[in-house]
């Protein structure tokens, strides 16, 4: 069994690279043709066009676009994704400066969709045929029509400024420091044995990853809603029927192992667009992130910000689908006959 | 070597964490000892040499000290250096800088960190935007521990305004070559009175008083910088306690907060000015079109619908109080004169002149606001503008490359006051600020560059601000405003250039 999830596991991370190598040459190119002078932009604006000139010829941009595309390949390979604009460092240190805040937010947030739209999905299920059926399907339409930013303002609006309940800027209160370990603050804090910390970074965890996993929550809870009423369908669930079994016992115990297999793989895809959506929520939730970073560069056109973090975001999003193949795998039997 | 967690805390972290953790009181901003400020945008760099960004230089001022100081009228200070003296030619200038002057390690500041940040950094090519702004400096010769002399390889006049500008922060040398730049910019370490505690990128900065500092030792010891890029977020953490103060919010947000008992919400003028800034060819190439497009701006009309009246109507690059400002000049809003120039072109409400405007949107309060305003007055008299959007960031690229239109909205901040910094760069033909070519204005800007002599200097420039407005070279608009909400018992010193200090904050009895 570990050896066909293995094999599958190795396969699609090899897929992963020529994905990879196309959108690297699809971000090099776009970001080349837009109207915006790499060169120009990182110089001070008193820099004469000589110097501009100068600084053209010395980042490659006067050879042609494909040997340009080979040469930040290169250094890419070699670990160098160029200077931020910006910021007159690395970029691809800044992104791993931000990355685990980023990821850390996209975990919490997926639990929250997870742990949403499985009960979600229970409820939805549970009381079908009932009076609460329109209600419930009612709302979560209506969670499906609220996009995360929306979330963002209104978790904001509700439990920061109106119950001030909540922190909503940053990670970590203003009192406290921040112990610079791994850069995932909850490990941090365990890891310096800080409890004060542990808690701060909780609560300011909260309120975007709900909003997040809100706006992702819908998705899973109709597809795993689908999902029960198909496994109600098969002859196991009136065989257990006959054999006694309380129609919780049925629904947790036999339809739900059935009806989570595709929930999960829409639970993976669902992590992609999940982690992409972090840029909008970072940015209300002011959290120190890669969305937060990626929006910075676009406003100043720092391209090769831009560049760096769209790979990532690449990366990471190929990362999760193969895990989640993976682990389908892994829970489904059927596949692994092959 | 094993770590293990210790079954106490654990159990705090499990305990703390399903019970008061989650929704428990939450730490606001903090005691009468410290102070959470909102600030809209992030360091650069913590090489305070490395880029011009207005909005960093109050973080830098915290960290680091400039050789000159500037009081809250723009008044040139002593501060590192206890005196300067510019030499009439502007070709030199000698300093004396203070003896008991430490770096936060604990290193003296001496003229070796002075000629270093001023000149060997920059020689040595360090990517530095202080680079260009002290290229003109030849050489530094040091003669003793506090005594220096610079030397440039044209006049300088306004090299004492600069020691005060973006930037020219000193930096340690001796800490730098031996620790390295990287070393430095993780733990950057000034003569300012303040320290670095803790930096996270994007997110906050964390400074504690500097006990060791030479001057004035600030009132708050601990001063957490909540970097909170979206506005209506800074104007719900002030709403709900989070950070003390707050820059930079809608203006309607002002005229609330002014009404409610714990805040104190300012409208304050700085000194940045609004403008148009013109191209001297295309549609703008006649006169008479520039200056029926100045006089169809109605400017009072545009400060009451978008700055609550707050922001000064300019009738030249200088805001009030700054040595160049004209407060005999005026250039009225007359929509009829406008016309009439128009006419002069035959052109007219039926037959428009047809030109380009690029207007930024949210690089300053009402931006695009603004320009859409000025595109419907503009309309009435019989000019047809194509408004289109750039990015801030670009506006250096398209005018290097020819490629802005006849006008662009620009906002132009100048903490010094000095009108080289105003007139003298928007109007020079050889920087990359002016989009006006035109040598007749622009010789005159260039004449000015080596006047060293303060009182004829600034009388050149009060008269070229005059010239260059009444030949439509340029159109300034508004002084713009900096928005401020803050709790009504933290107290600070108000700067004309909108500087707000962390040191000059203190919370009243």
């Amino acid at each position: 069994m570990i050896t066909s999830v293995v094999t599958l596991f190795g396969r699609r991370l090899l897929a992963a690279v020529p994905i990879l190598l196309v959108v690297s040459a699809l971000l090099f190119c776009v970001l080349r043709v837009l109207p915006v002078d790499p060169a120009a932009m990182s110089l001070p604006p008193t820099a004469t066009i000589a110097e501009v000139e100068a600084k053209r010829r010395d980042m490659g941009l006067d050879q042609p676009l494909p040997r340009q595309y080979l040469i930040w390949l290169r250094d890419a390979l070699h670990g160098d994704f160029g200077s931020s604009i910006q910021f007159r460092r690395g970029a691809g240190s800044l992104v791993a400066d931000t990355l685990p805040a980023t990821i850390e937010l996209a975990i919490c947030a997926m639990v929250a969709a997870t742990i949403l739209g499985f009960g979600g999905g229970l409820l939805l299920f549970r009381v079908r045929g009932s009076v609460f059926e329109f209600i419930t399907d009612m709302a979560s339409i209506l969670l499906l029509s609220i996009p995360e930013f929306l979330w963002g303002l209104i978790l904001l609006f509700v439990f920061g400024v109106l119950l001030h309940v909540l922190p909503f800027t940053g990670r970590l209160a203003p009192g406290l420091s921040q112990p610079h370990i791994t850069g995932f603050l909850l490990l941090d804090s365990l890891l310096a044995g800080r409890a004060d910390i542990f808690i701060s970074a909780w609560q300011h965890l909260i309120l975007p990853a709900a909003a997040l996993g809100l706006a992702f929550s819908p998705a899973i809870m109709r597809v795993l809603r689908s999902s029960l009423f198909e496994a109600y369908h098969e002859d196991y669930i009136e065989q257990a029927r006959l054999r006694g079994l309380s129609e919780g016992r049925i629904l947790l115990g036999h339809a739900l192992k059935n009806a989570a297999l595709p929930t999960l793989t829409l639970a993976g895809v669902q992590f992609g667009f999940l982690f992409s959506g972090t840029l909008l929520v970072e940015v209300i939730y002011s959290y120190p992130g890669m969305g937060n970073l990626m929006v910075d560069a676009v406003r100043n056109a720092d391209l090769p910000l831009i560049q760096t973090v769209g790979l990532t975001y690449c990366i990471v999003v190929l990362l999760i689908n193969t895990v989640v193949d993976s682990l389908y795998v892994l829970l489904n039997p059927k596949l692994r006959v092959r | 070597m094993a770590w293990k967690l210790p079954r106490r805390t654990f159990l705090q972290l499990v305990l703390g964490t399903a019970g008061a953790g989650a929704f428990g009181p939450i730490a606001s901003a903090e005691g009468r000892d410290a102070v959470t400020i909102g600030w809209p945008n992030d360091i650069p760099s913590w090489d305070p040499n490395q880029r011009f960004t207005p909005d960093a230089q109050p973080i830098f001022k915290a960290v680091f000290d400039q050789p000159i100081d500037q009081d809250p009228s723009l008044k040139l200070v002593p501060h590192l250096l206890k005196q300067w003296d510019l030499a009439a030619d502007g070709l030199t200038m000698a300093v004396e800088l203070r003896d008991d002057v430490t770096f936060h390690n604990g290193d003296k500041m001496t003229t070796e960190d002075f000629r270093y940040t001023f000149l060997e950094r920059i020689k040595a090519g360090v990517k530095l935007d202080t680079a260009n702004s002290w290229k003109k400096v030849e050489d530094i010769v040091v003669k003793s521990p506090t005594r220096a002399t610079m030397k440039f390889s044209s006049p300088a006049p306004t090299a004492p305004q600069w020691m005060a500008f973006l930037g020219s922060f000193i930096v340690p040398k001796q800490y730098i070559e031996t620790q390295g730049l990287d070393n430095f910019l993780k733990k950057p370490i000034g003569t300012g009175p303040y320290k670095l505690a803790d930096y996270e990128l994007n997110s906050r900065i964390v400074l504690e008083r500097n006990d060791a500092y030479w001057g004035p030792k600030p009132k708050i010891a601990r001063v957490t910088i909540q970097i909170v890029k979206d506005p209506s977020a800074r104007v719900a953490a002030i709403q709900s306690g989070q950070v003390d103060c707050t820059v930079n919010v809608p203006v309607r947000e002002v005229e609330r907060f002014g009404k409610e008992a714990d805040f104190a919400a300012e409208l304050n003028p700085i000194t940045r000015v609004i403008l148009l800034q013109v191209r001297n060819d295309l549609a703008f190439a006649d006169e008479n079109v520039r200056l029926a497009a100045h006089h169809a701006i109605d400017k009072t009309a545009l400060s009451k619908a978008f700055y609550g009246g707050a922001a000064v109507p300019l009738a030249a690059v200088a805001t009030p109080g700054t040595p160049a400002y004209l407060s005999d000049f005026q250039f009225p809003y007359d929509p009829k004169l406008a016309a009439q120039y128009l006419a002069k072109s035959n052109y007219s409400a039926d037959n428009p002149v047809k030109i380009g405007f690029a207007a930024t949107n949210g690089q300053f309060p009402s931006d695009y606001d603004i320009a859409r305003a000025i595109v419907q007055m503009w309309k009435k008299v019989g000019i047809e503008a194509n408004l289109e959007v750039i990015e801030y960031a670009k506006y250096f690229e398209l005018n290097r490359a020819a490629k802005l239109p006849e006008a662009t909205l620009y906002s132009w901040d100048n903490a010094t006051g000095d009108p080289e910094i105003f007139g003298g760069y928007l109007l020079n033909p050889k920087m990359p600020f002016s989009a006006w070519k035109d040598m007749a204005v622009g010789q005159k800007v260039l004449d000015l560059f080596s006047v060293a002599d303060y009182d004829k200097r600034i009388a050149g420039y009060r008269d070229l601000n005059r010239f260059a407005v009444e030949s439509g070279a340029t159109m300034p608009l508004l002084q713009s405003v900096l928005t401020m909400i803050r709790r009504k018992d933290l107290a600070y010193t108000k700067y004309a250039n909108g500087w707000v200090l962390p040191q000059s904050m203190h919370w009243s009895a």
